[in-house]
């Protein structure tokens, strides 16, 4: 079997825009996925001698991108420290004297398996998630929209699963007040 | 069956909690004892899981749209100059 070998002068036009995405897709944020593929590429250079031609080129180079992404993940994890006494998060969920929600949830009148076909809704929500505090933003799309599970995120972030329950709940009321307020009502 | 009884105020936490781990048995138990009595939890419920559908198709959507992103031409070319420099 041929040895795989490096050719650093055709990484940019093979790799560049391929591991771009891959990294966009995980950091959410391009500046970022800029400084990872370069970073990436840096490494890669500074270690080509370590590159034993068992892999492919691609694969190599996707295994450091990898562990730039872990790496930028540990460093900003110091800024998802949750204070659950502070006044920053979400509103609490207030009740009346029967022991109800107040505001009572509203009728949306929309079954759930269509709704995720609803462009109108899909908008209104952007919108709603924009303007949660961005811990509970990011702990929120970690769990439902990039689907990882409660333990994923409590390892990675290092917090209790009863304070991530807390967080998400806080975090699906306001969204859940922020959609009857701004796309129930314009109905 | 007093032990099973629980507010609203009780019950909405738990609903919330449900999508994210398996309840307890008794906390399951509750659960399903208040749904039987009360629609507005009913409702809560289900608006929850409508919001975690919609947010999902959120992002599948934005998904798809990175997938025709690139990284900008500029950016490209300062690194392929810097490997041509260095190699």
């Amino acid at each position: 079997m041929s040895k795989e070998i490096l050719d650093p002068q055709k990484w940019v036009e093979l790799y560049a825009d391929m591991m771009y995405r891959f990294a966009l897709v995980r950091v959410k944020d391009p500046e970022a996925a800029d400084e990872l593929v370069q970073a990436t590429f840096f490494a890669a250079l500074k270690s080509q001698h370590t590159f034993a031609g068992k892999s492919s080129e691609k694969t190599w180079l996707f295994g450091i991108l990898k562990h730039k992404i872990m790496d930028h993940f540990r460093s900003s994890k110091k800024h998802i420290s949750i204070d659950l006494t502070s006044n920053e998060g979400p509103d609490r969920i207030k009740f009346d004297s029967s022991g109800h929600m107040s505001p009572k949830p509203g009728n949306w009148n929309i079954d759930p398996e269509k709704a995720a076909e609803n462009n109108e809704l899909a908008q209104v929500l952007a919108e709603c998630l924009k303007a949660l505090p961005k811990k509970y933003h990011k702990l929120f799309i970690l769990r439902e929209i990039d689907g990882l599970s409660s333990d994923e995120i409590c390892k990675e972030f290092n917090i209790k699963p009863t304070n991530l329950w807390v967080i998400l709940h806080r975090a699906r009321n306001q969204l859940k007040l922020c959609l009857e307020t701004n796309w129930l009502n314009t109905k | 069956m007093k032990a099973l009884k629980m507010t609203c105020e009780d019950v909405y936490p738990l609903i919330s909690e449900s999508r994210d781990h398996a309840l307890p048995f008794l906390s399951r138990m509750r659960l399903k004892m208040h749904f039987a009595l009360c629609g507005l939890c009913q409702i809560y419920q289900k608006q929850l899981e409508t919001l975690c559908k919609v947010a999902r198709a959120l992002g599948k959507d934005e998904a798809k749209a990175l997938e025709e992103t690139s990284m900008s031409p500029e950016v490209k070319e300062k690194i392929r100059q810097w490997i041509i420099k260095k190699t």
